[in-house]
Order: structure tokens, then C-alpha cells, then sequence
């Protein structure tokens, strides 16, 4: 059999460019969306899902973990009781005002232990650089928050009235959230509001010996009523639960949603039009085709073949714009997560809208009527 | 009624009726027609634009209906025969050349002649071999790794004649095949044309007003107003009406 699918868009290739263009376009444009949204929705969990702890406990149904609310500091010992762990460690989770040269600025605050091994941020931040936080009244900022607080690397700020200073920049830091400023558990309780609940952490979080038990120690030691208001959560649970929070909770996920929509019609009917004109090019022959008695079946095969090539090749070009895209966004600090899931679902998306451009195409052929070729 | 009458016929029309309707207007364009047609001769039917010489065509090849009469092919009634089995029945016994060649740009004569035969089931070795003798029928064999763009016009309608006759069609249809070419191409045209009909046995139905072609022609009908005026086997002498 000759390729006439294959050899047409080879030699043809200007007819089918904005074919594979419209195509490679929608597909990128999911690509880049679902990208984005992914880092950051992600980022709004960077506590749980930078830190190496498996258990999280904090304030009964906390929705997300910016809504934390201290909790009693008895936990502490329930926790310490438990074969299964092996390290605690408590988080202190403060709304802070920044004063700095930009003026005022929302902040929040993150104590954490400045040991080495720490547990809280343990993916994002060096030992060296967390080793900082030892100097009084020493904070960490990520360098992307560096200009939006007015300040560099050794300069220094107003936390609630006191006075810090910026010993180092930190990558990955950046959350949906808002700006995290880290601190020592001490510089933290120093900063916190003064407030009845003050010297109550928000959190405690723990590391057990073997991270596969997770789930049945959460289960073990949630609902002991006797140490106060708690709950429990293994650290993909609570980083689900934040991420879903303002993935549904807050509207964005409605709209995401609803672009997704836009630019998957949008993508159908600019390459569903293109490909109608392309096709609407070769009528003639096709039609020919259809005199020698060359089934309409067989030529839809043909024009769908086509659609699905021109579609392969857009999201070649898609893949290769969207990682050099990724990367540059990666480097800007911009929260981008690619996942191989996302970008197989992406590209099956697009392959269907190639396939449904296909079908409208596909309708051109009700135009290869043979009697057409005659004078 | 007019009834021409020929032995043997392999297309017969029988009261053959058509017209076409624009909005509320109707307009006929083949009356009550009946003809027959022998195989191994090239007919011409020939007449002044709008005559119905084209329609007529199409109803004889089976790409068009009827509103009124019979048309029989191969002994089929094409009136029975529902669209796949028309579509087959032209994939198995017709052949087509048109004015414009409707060839693919992108493939290469060979391929172009290939093509329709891998839909009758040939395998690539009987396919290509029937391709290689069909070009050489029309003298292409040096043509055939060039694509539509690097030939001539002559050279496309010839290449558009071997993709007609390469699965050795008993039937071959032709609508102004050489009303694009030169004087040279047309002859070229014309004589492979006639020689199709003689050597391999195949009726050759060809529709044109191109006076050239009536002296190459075994039969000459002549339309007007959707009736056949003339019928003459007795050539060069005919004058059609253009």
C-alpha cells in the first residue's frame, strides 16, 4: 500500500503546518497549565512535603497547613511514648508583619529546630545554611521573596516590632501561602504576637523507624482524648489535604477547570478548521479516487491517518518547547512541577482533540463527490 | 423516443431521464434517452456545452442515478446496485480520466498508478508490475519516479491514463481528456485512447467537444438538448453541432 497519508503531510508539509501548530499549541498551553497549577497547589504544602517527618499533628480538621492552631504541648510526650518513633520535633507556625525597606509586608513565621538532621524543611534547606539559624534573631527567607521583602543577604528587618537579620537565602521556599521567613524554635517564640496561646507550637511532627508504618501509627495515636485537641496525619495525607484545600476550597481549582475547558475547545477548533482547509486541498484527487471506486470508508482512514500524524508531530514540537519552557521557568523560581502522568494525560488529551479534528475534518470528504470533476 | 441499436452492447441505457433542480426550478437535461454501446470501439459522444453529454456520462459509469429509466453495465443494473456496490463495481470494471488529472502531488507517477490498485487486493509485486506496464502503455516508463510537479501536461494526463487502465478496466471513461493539452499531447491522448479499445478489448466511452478527436473516433454520437441527434460509425464526414 502507498503511504498517501505520510507522503502527502511529508511533501505537503506547509499545507498541514498550522494543523500541527493548533495541535502542538492546545497541548502545550495544558501542558504549561497543569504544570503550573501543580507547583502551586504543591507549594502550598512545601512545609510537609520538604520535610522529612512522617507524622503530622496539629489542631483538629486544620484544612490546610497555613490554618494550623497550637496545640497542647502534652502531644509531645504521646508521641515520645510510641515505640515507632524516633525523633519529635516541634513546629511553630506565626503570622508575622515584615518591616523593611519596602515597607510593610505579610509574613509567616516558621520555628524550627536548627539541628543538623532537623526533620521541618530537611528537602530545602542545608545543614549548613539551617545551622545559621543558631545566631540570635536570624532568619532565612527564599532568595525568589528576597525583593518583594526589600532586602539582601545580611541586611536586616523588623518581625513584629523585633528587630532580625537575613543570614541566608534558601530555594524552594516559595508557597501559595504567602512568604515564609524560617527562624530557631527560640527566635520564633521571641517574634510570635503576644497572645494567650503563645509558647504552644503548632505542630508536632515525628520521624518512625520504619516510615512504611505510617498509616498504623497515625491510626495508633490519634484519638486520645485525655492530651487535648489533636489529630493526626501521615505527611502525604496533611499534603493532600492542603493542596485540595485551595485546589477546591478556594475557587481556583473551578477555574483552572474551566480554562482547561477553553483551551481544549479553543485547540479542537482551530486545528478541527485547519485541517478541514488542508484537507479541503486534496478534494479533488480524493474524488478521483472515489471514481475508481476507492470506498469513502477507506479515504476517511486516510484523512483520520493524516489528522493523527499532524498531531504527533505538534506534540513533538510541543515537547520539546514545553521542557525548554519548564526549565526556564525552574530557573526563575517559578513553582512548576512536571509529572509523567500529567504530561501521558496531556498528550492523550491532545491526540483526541487531534482525533476529533480528524472527524470534522473528515466530514470535508461529503465534498469528494466524483460528478465534481467533471466540466 | 430515440433507439440506437448496436450488438453485443456492454453499456445500455434504456429511457434513461434526468434533470436537475435549483431551488424551484427544474431543468432537464437527459430525455428519454436510450443507447447501447460495444465493447473493443471508442465512442465519442460529442455536442455543444449543456447538452448533457457529461450526465450522461455519469449515468453510464455509474457515478450518477437516474430519476427515470434503466442503465445496465456488465450485464449489471447499476439501479439495483446501492453505493458500496457501486463503489465496488467501478473499483473492479471502470477506469476514469478527466480534464484535470487529479493526481496527487506528493506521489510519484509509479505510486500514482499504484495506488487504486492496492484497493482491488493486489499484492505490491502484482501491483507494481501492473503499474511498470500501463506507464509503458502510455510511454511514461522514463517518467516514473516524477511527481506531477516535474511533468508536463501531457505527461499528467498520460500518467492519469495509465492509473485508469493499469487494473485493466472493461470499462473506460473519459471527460475532455485532451481539452487541456496541445495539439501533440492530444494526439498522443487520442491514440492511446483508441488504442485501448482495440488492443485490449475495453469499451471506451469519451466525452468532448474537441473536433479532433470525432476522425479517431469508431463511433460518433451526437447530443443536443439531452437527446442523441446523431449517430454515425461512418467517419470523418460527421459534423456535430458545438
Amino acid at each position: 500500500m502507498i503511504a498517501l497519508a505520510r507522503k502527502t503531510l511529508i511533501y505537503e508539509w506547509r499545507r498541514f503546518m498550522p494543523v500541527a501548530f493548533a495541535v502542538g499549541f492546545a497541548c502545550l498551553l495544558q501542558l504549561l497549565q497543569v504544570s503550573l497549577v501543580l507547583g502551586i497547589f504543591k507549594s502550598a504544602s512545601v512545609q510537609v512535603s520538604g520535610s522529612s517527618a512522617q507524622l503530622w499533628v496539629g489542631y483538629p480538621g486544620t484544612a490546610t497547613v497555613n490554618l494550623g492552631r497550637p496545640i497542647p504541648e502534652g502531644v509531645e510526650a504521646l508521641l515520645r511514648m510510641d515505640s515507632a518513633v524516633t525523633r519529635v520535633e516541634p513546629f511553630w507556625w506565626e503570622d508575622g508583619n515584615w518591616l523593611g525597606a519596602k515597607g510593610n509586608v505579610a509574613v509567616s513565621i516558621s520555628g524550627i529546630s536548627p539541628d543538623p538532621d532537623g526533620l521541618l524543611y530537611a528537602h530545602v534547606l542545608a545543614p549548613a545554611i539551617r545551622a545559621r539559624l543558631r545566631e540570635a534573631d536570624s532568619v532565612i527567607v527564599d532568595r525568589a521573596d528576597l525583593d518583594e521583602l526589600g532586602v539582601t543577604v545580611g541586611d536586616s528587618a523588623s518581625v513584629n516590632g523585633h528587630r532580625v537579620h537575613v543570614v541566608a537565602e534558601s530555594r524552594g521556599l516559595r508557597s501559595l501561602s504567602g512568604i515564609n521567613v524560617l527562624a530557631s524554635l527560640e527566635t520564633a517564640r521571641r517574634l510570635a504576637p503576644d497572645t494567650t496561646e503563645a509558647g504552644r507550637p503548632t505542630y508536632f511532627v515525628a520521624q518512625l523507624g520504619d516510615p512504611r508504618n505510617a498509616d498504623m501509627v497515625a491510626a495508633r495515636l490519634c484519638c486520645q482524648p485525655a492530651f487535648g485537641p489533636y489529630q493526626v496525619w501521615t505527611a502525604a495525607d496533611f499534603a493532600r489535604r492542603s493542596e485540595l484545600y485551595w485546589l477546591l476550597d478556594t475557587g481556583a481549582g473551578a477555574g483552572v477547570l474551566f480554562l482547561s475547558v477553553i483551551v481544549l475547545a479553543a485547540g479542537a477548533a482551530i486545528s478541527g478548521q485547519a485541517l478541514m482547509a488542508a484537507v479541503a486541498g486534496s478534494v479533488r484527487e480524493y474524488a478521483m479516487l472515489n471514481a475508481l471506486g476507492v470506498g469513502l470508508g477507506n479515504l476517511r482512514w486516510v484523512v483520520l491517518e493524516q489528522a493523527l500524524w499532524v498531531g504527533t508531530a505538534g506534540l513533538v514540537g510541543a515537547a520539546i518547547l514545553g521542557a525548554l519552557l519548564l526549565a526556564i521557568a525552574q530557573s526563575q523560581d517559578v513553582p512548576v512541577v512536571f509529572n509523567a502522568y500529567v504530561t501521558l494525560a496531556c498528550i492523550l488529551v491532545a491526540l483526541c482533540v487531534t482525533g476529533v479534528s480528524g472527524l470534522a475534518a473528515v466530514r470535508t470528504l461529503r465534498h469528494a463527490e466524483p460528478a465534481m470533476l467533471l466540466r | 423516443m430515440n433507439t440506437i441499436h448496436t450488438p453485443e452492447p456492454t453499456l445500455r441505457a434504456l429511457g434513461v431521464s434526468k434533470s436537475y433542480t435549483t431551488g424551484r426550478l427544474r431543468t432537464p437535461v437527459l430525455d428519454e434517452l436510450s443507447l447501447s454501446i460495444d465493447s473493443g470501439a471508442l465512442t465519442l459522444i460529442s455536442g455543444p456545452s449543456g447538452c448533457g453529454k457529461s450526465t450522461l456520462l455519469t449515468i453510464l459509469s455509474g457515478l450518477q442515478g437516474v430519476d427515470q429509466g434503466q442503465v445496465h453495465a456488465l450485464g449489471d443494473d447499476l439501479g439495483l446496485l446501492d453505493k458500496p456496490a457501486l463503489e465496488r463495481f467501478r473499483l473492479r470494471h471502470t477506469g476514469f480520466v478527466f480534464q484535470d488529472f487529479s493526481l496527487f502531488p506528493a506521489l510519484k507517477a509509479c505510486e500514482q498508478v499504484e495506488l487504486p490498485l492496492y484497493y482491488l487486493g493486489m499484492s505490491r509485486s502484482r501491483a507494481q508490475e501492473c503499474a511498470r506496464q500501463a506507464l509503458d502503455e502510455v510511454g511514461l516508463s522514463s517518467h516514473r519516479h516524477l511527481r506531477p510537479a516535474e511533468l508536463s501536461g501531457g505527461e499528467k494526463q498520460r500518467v492519469a491514463l495509465a492509473r485508469a487502465i493499469a487494473k485493466k478496466p472493461q470499462l473506460l471513461f473519459a471527460d475532455e481528456p485532451t481539452s487541456a493539452l496541445d495539439a501533440g499531447n492530444g494526439q498522443i491522448v487520442i491514440d492511446i485512447l483508441h488504442g485501448i479499445a482495440r488492443n485490449h478489448g475495453t469499451t471506451v466511452l469519451c466525452v468532448s467537444h474537441d473536433a479532433r478527436l470525432i476522425r479517431h473516433a469508431d463511433r460518433v454520437l451526437c447530443m443536443e438538448d439531452g437527446r442523441i441527434l446523431q449517430d454515425s460509425r461512418t467517419f470523418p464526414n460527421i459534423a456535430c453541432p458545438q
